[in-house]
């Protein structure tokens, strides 16, 4: 089942007790499949939502009525996305370790986390004390738009997996 | 923030080394083969199961289908089981040697379409 050339620890947690159980179970990996996309759903949503309101649509709302819910759903998505995604990696480590499609989304998803992180405190400022119709800084709208475009390319890239 | 450095440096390496691993693009549907012989090994689990079989000149390592679609189309482990005599339709991997993607298996007179 390994691949050819895989790394000791990726065949070591492939062939853990939990990725045995992964793969024997009829059920176990289907569900991770599926709960990955629903996490998927909401934290794509969430991030849509955050992302736009940054670049003026519902201009109308307080930033913090929006922000603040908003990023509570992203991290609540982002957290079941980890660790359905890490059942899904377990099962097969030695194979999707050496995918680069995967690997490349790993990439875009440790970039799009940064970006998250570094953006943190001027958004909070941002999200609580601008006023309804009060535009964000360029600098909080071209984050904006980097974070739409590298989380879209992760959902992009997470279905193009199998196919390489 | 160091550490997410690090993440980054530390995927990046692995990019380097990493080769293209197959996958339902991968396969040759132009060049379809039936494979004729007994089950070598057997591994019923998910995503795929996986069966070797002997054929008439190599071992073909034959990609089959997620277990839930196996049991539901009445290809249990016990018939896919080792020493079972194999007839399998299927497209040759262009990335791994001697792998297949079967289509449809026949055992003990039981033929199971997998896609």
């Amino acid at each position: 089942m390994a691949a050819e050339g895989a790394s000791s620890w990726l065949l070591a947690i492939e062939q853990s007790g939990i990725g045995q159980a992964i793969r024997q179970s009829t059920w176990a990996y289907p569900a991770a499949n599926v709960i990955h996309v629903l996490g998927l759903a909401f934290f794509a949503a969430a991030v849509v939502v955050m992302d736009l309101r940054l670049l003026g649509v519902f201009a109308a709302t307080k930033p913090a009525d929006v922000i603040g819910p908003a990023r509570r759903f992203a991290v609540g998505g982002l957290a079941i996305m980890i660790l359905s995604g890490s059942c899904l990696f377990i099962a097969e480590a030695s194979h999707i370790a050496h995918n680069y499609i995967f690997l490349t989304k790993m990439v875009i998803v440790a970039v799009g986390i940064l970006l998250a992180l570094l953006v943190h405190k001027p958004l909070t400022r941002y999200s609580l004390r601008a006023a309804a119709f009060e535009p964000a800084s360029a600098g909080l709208r071209f984050t904006a738009i980097l974070s739409l475009t590298l989380w879209l390319t992760v959902a992009g890239l997470g279905r193009f997996i199998a196919y390489v | 923030m160091k550490r997410q450095i690090l993440f980054i440096a530390a995927l990046a390496g692995m990019t380097s080394a990493a080769i293209a691993h197959h996958g339902w693009g991968s396969y040759d549907a132009a060049k379809p083969v039936t494979v004729t012989g007994p089950i070598l090994t057997s591994v019923f689990t998910n995503p795929h199961a996986t069966i070797t079989v002997q054929g008439t000149d190599k071992v073909w390592t034959m990609t089959l289908a997620p277990t839930s679609r196996m049991i539901s189309r009445g290809a249990l482990a016990e018939l896919v089981a080792v020493g079972k005599r194999v007839v399998a339709f299927g497209y040759p991997s262009t990335a791994e040697k001697d792998e297949l993607r079967a289509e449809r298996i026949t055992i003990e007179g039981k033929t199971v379409e997998l896609r």
